[in-house]
Parts: C-alpha cells; sequence; structure tokens
C-alpha cells in the first residue's frame, strides 16, 4: 500500500524549496509599497490562493468532462479531490481577500462584484461536495456530480473580469490576457507575484495528488466491502 | 494510474507549463511604473496651500534633519492618507484635490508623519508612514500568513488520519477475505 504523506515526494520538496524562496522574496527582497504599506504584501498570498480556486474548478470541469466522455473512475476522482482542494484554497481566498480589506478599504465584506462571484464560486465548491456526500454512490451520482462540476465553471471567467466589467472597489486586472496596461505594478512586485503563483501552484498540485490517493483507497475499500458481503452472501446459500 | 502519473504527461504538462509562460509574460509585459524609482522623504507636514476654491496646490514636509521639502502636484498625485480612527481614504489630485487638502491639514494638527514620493518635485504619491504604525499593520500580515498555514497543516494531518483508518480498514477485510 502506497504511503499518502511522504516526506520525500518531489511535488512536496519542490513546494517547500519554492515556498522558502517565496517567503525570502515577500518578507526580506521586495520593497514596501508605497501607497498601503504593509499590508500590500498580503496580496502576494491572497492572488496565487485566488488563482488556485481558479485552477481547481478549472480541473473540476476538465476532469468532469473527461468522465461524461470517457466514463472512466479515475476522472471522477480527479474532479474530487480538486474540488476538495479547491475549497481549502477558496476559503482562503476569502479569508485573506477580507483581511487585506479591513486596513485598505476600512470593512471587511462589500457586496461588489468581484467578491460576490468570488463568494458563489465557494458556494459552488461546497454545493459539489455536499451532493457527493448525501447523494447515495454510483455511476448516477458521479455522473450528476460531473455535470454540476461544468456548469459550475461557468463562474470562473465572470470572477476573471468582474473587476473590469464592474468597475468598483476591487483593484483592476493585473494579470493575464484582460490585464490593465496602466497598472501601477512594478517589476519587482510582479516577479515576486509570481514566484507566489508558481509556488502556490506546485502546492496544489500536491495536495489534489495526496486527495486523489485517498480517494483511490476510498473507492478500493468499497469495493472490498462488497467483495466481502458478497462473500458472506455465498457462505449463507 | 495516479495523479501524477495524470499530470506528467506530455500533454498535460504542457499545458501547465503554457499556463504559467502565459501568466508570468503578461506580469512581464505589464507596464511598469514603480513608484520605488522615484525619491522619497518622509516626515510632519508644515505646510499646506491652497487656492480660492480650496484645491490644493502645493505642501511642504519637515523630515527628521529638520530641512523643510515643498512639493508641487499633478493630476496623478496620489494619496492614502488615514484619520485618527486608522479609516484609509484613497483617491487623486485630480479627483479629490480639496479633500486632500483637509486630509493633510488634519496631519499637521495631529503631528502625523507621511511618506511622499516624488520626482523633480512633483509628489507621486502622499501616504501615511507605515513605519509608525507597524505593529497594526503587522497583524494583518500575521493574520493572513497564520491562518494559511493553520489551514493547510490542519488539512494535511485531516488528510493523513483519514488515510490511516482507510488503510486499517483495507487491511481488515483484506484478512477477512483471505
Amino acid at each position: 500500500m502506497t504511503k499518502v504523506l511522504n516526506l520525500l515526494d518531489p511535488l512536496l520538496i519542490i513546494s517547500a524549496a519554492l515556498m522558502g524562496l517565496t517567503l525570502y522574496l515577500i518578507f526580506i527582497w521586495v520593497p514596501t509599497e508605497l501607497n498601503q504599506g504593509a499590508v500590500q504584501r498580503i496580496l502576494y498570498f491572497h492572488v496565487p490562493v485566488a488563482w488556485g480556486s481558479m485552477l481547481g474548478i478549472f480541473v473540476v470541469s476538465g476532469s468532469s468532462f473527461m468522465y461524461l466522455w470517457k466514463k472512466n473512475d479515475k476522472w471522477d476522482r480527479l474532479a474530487v479531490a480538486s474540488a476538495e482542494v479547491g475549497v481549502v484554497f477558496g476559503g482562503l481566498m476569502l479569508l485573506t481577500g477580507m483581511i487585506w480589506a479591513r486596513p485598505v478599504w476600512a470593512v471587511w465584506w462589500t457586496g461588489e462584484a468581484k467578491l460576490t462571484t468570488a463568494l458563489i464560486l465557494f458556494f459552488i465548491y461546497v454545493a459539489y461536495l455536499m451532493f457527493r456526500a448525501y447523494f447515495p454512490p454510483g455511476a448516477q451520482r458521479q455522473r450528476l456530480a460531473a455535470i454540476i462540476g461544468l456548469i459550475g465553471a461557468i463562474d470562473t471567467p465572470i470572477i476573471y473580469f468582474a473587476a473590469n466589467l464592474w468597475s468598483q472597489a476591487h483593484p483592476p486586472i493585473i494579470t493575464g490576457p484582460a490585464g490593465d496596461p496602466e497598472s501601477t505594478l512594478g517589476s519587482d512586485l510582479g516577479m515576486v507575484l509570481l514566484a507566489s503563483t508558481l509556488t502556490f501552484t506546485f502546492i496544489f498540485i500536491y495536495l489534489v495528488q495526496t486527495r486523489y490517493k485517498i480517494r483511490k483507497s476510498e473507492d478500493d475499500l468499497i469495493e472490498l466491502k462488497r467483495a466481502s458481503t458478497a462473500s458472506v452472501m455465498t457462505g449463507a446459500n | 494510474m495516479t495523479v501524477t502519473r495524470i499530470l506528467t504527461r506530455p500533454g498535460v504538462l504542457r499545458i501547465v507549463f503554457a499556463m504559467i509562460v502565459a501568466l508570468s509574460f503578461s506580469i512581464v509585459q505589464t507596464d511598469v511604473s514603480s513608484a520605488q524609482d522615484a525619491s522619497v522623504l518622509s516626515g510632519i507636514v508644515v505646510g499646506v496651500e491652497v487656492d480660492e476654491n480650496g484645491n490644493l496646490t502645493r505642501f511642504a514636509v519637515s523630515d527628521s534633519a529638520g530641512g523643510v521639502t515643498t512639493f508641487e502636484l499633478s493630476a496623478s498625485t496620489q494619496y492614502g492618507l488615514e484619520n485618527q480612527a486608522g479609516d484609509r481614504w484613497v483617491s487623486t489630485q485630480s479627483d479629490e484635490s480639496s479633500e486632500a487638502a483637509r486630509h493633510l491639514r488634519d496631519h499637521r494638527e495631529r503631528f502625523a508623519p507621511i511618506t511622499v514620493s516624488s520626482e523633480n518635485g512633483i509628489a507621486l504619491s502622499v501616504v501615511e508612514r507605515e513605519e509608525g504604525k507597524l505593529e497594526a499593520n503587522l497583524g494583518y500580515l500575521f493574520a493572513v500568513f497564520a491562518i494559511t498555514w493553520a489551514l493547510f497543516f490542519v488539512y494535511v494531518l485531516y488528510m493523513g488520519s483519514k488515510q490511516r483508518v482507510l488503510q486499517h480498514e483495507i487491511a481488515k477485510l483484506k484478512g477477512k477475505l483471505g
């Protein structure tokens, strides 16, 4: 039986090394941003975890699509593993965003578009996992969960473009195809943001891999229980 | 097949690599106008000059060596100042010039230090001097990092304990089935 929490896992070693480098960059190397001061450093965690939560729903929807197409359980396992890690990243995105907003906006939360759509993403993850937890196991659960996963992905582009579509309090998009060319993000700040994003991407992959192995064990256990029940019934006959 | 195998498939790896490259490219392509290239001065506001409409036109700052520097303003001068209660006000010279004058007067009366970044005597940004309130800001920073690590740690522990229970049950059932 494979060990799930292997300290010599290459992904874990890479993630740890990158995290060490990222922390050095955040706290020692990068200069303090003038407009927000020390709290701006929160964004080096907030943006990457937000990226992770969106990556999560991409993987959920992609593997849900593959499951509906190929009907192979491995895609269903990948979807559920990614959804669970996505909940962790989504929760962190909301919490870190709220903590950043308090000193900068003077409120913990406001009902503006980006925040609301991000909260909806978190609820989509929770709904997906609740559905899987309460619906009886089997192919029908996997099919319906895959459909929920596909529908959930619709929220992702809305979150990404929300700050530009409804110009409100949230800072505009600084990265990606809709990034603001007039952005005041400095080269040093951008470099640290990139390093942090890369680090959290590796952490995301490591956690999904670990959760996938557990999901595989859960499926093995269900199979063994079925075999055990069958052998008991055969013995009784 | 494990997730590692799926993720290390050339196709998947290429997509992940392309996403990372696209992200890094978009960041590098971002127009850079970092304030850190400008000269920076911290000190106390000693003079605020307004026009007949009450709009801020100039202000002066006294640094720790006692030198007084006067700053001109441009339409794009940015402000990030806090009142006594700690509520932050963020705006620009073109948007709320008279409000900027009011905030700077408030800082002058309270002897609250500010940091000014400037180029050729024109203020680019006028912000609260963060060193004066490190504790408050570091509290938020600490909270974010502590929560992030705690959550990841708890999640990994949860997965570890879940796997131990599963392994135990699987071993038991395998033993039963012979």
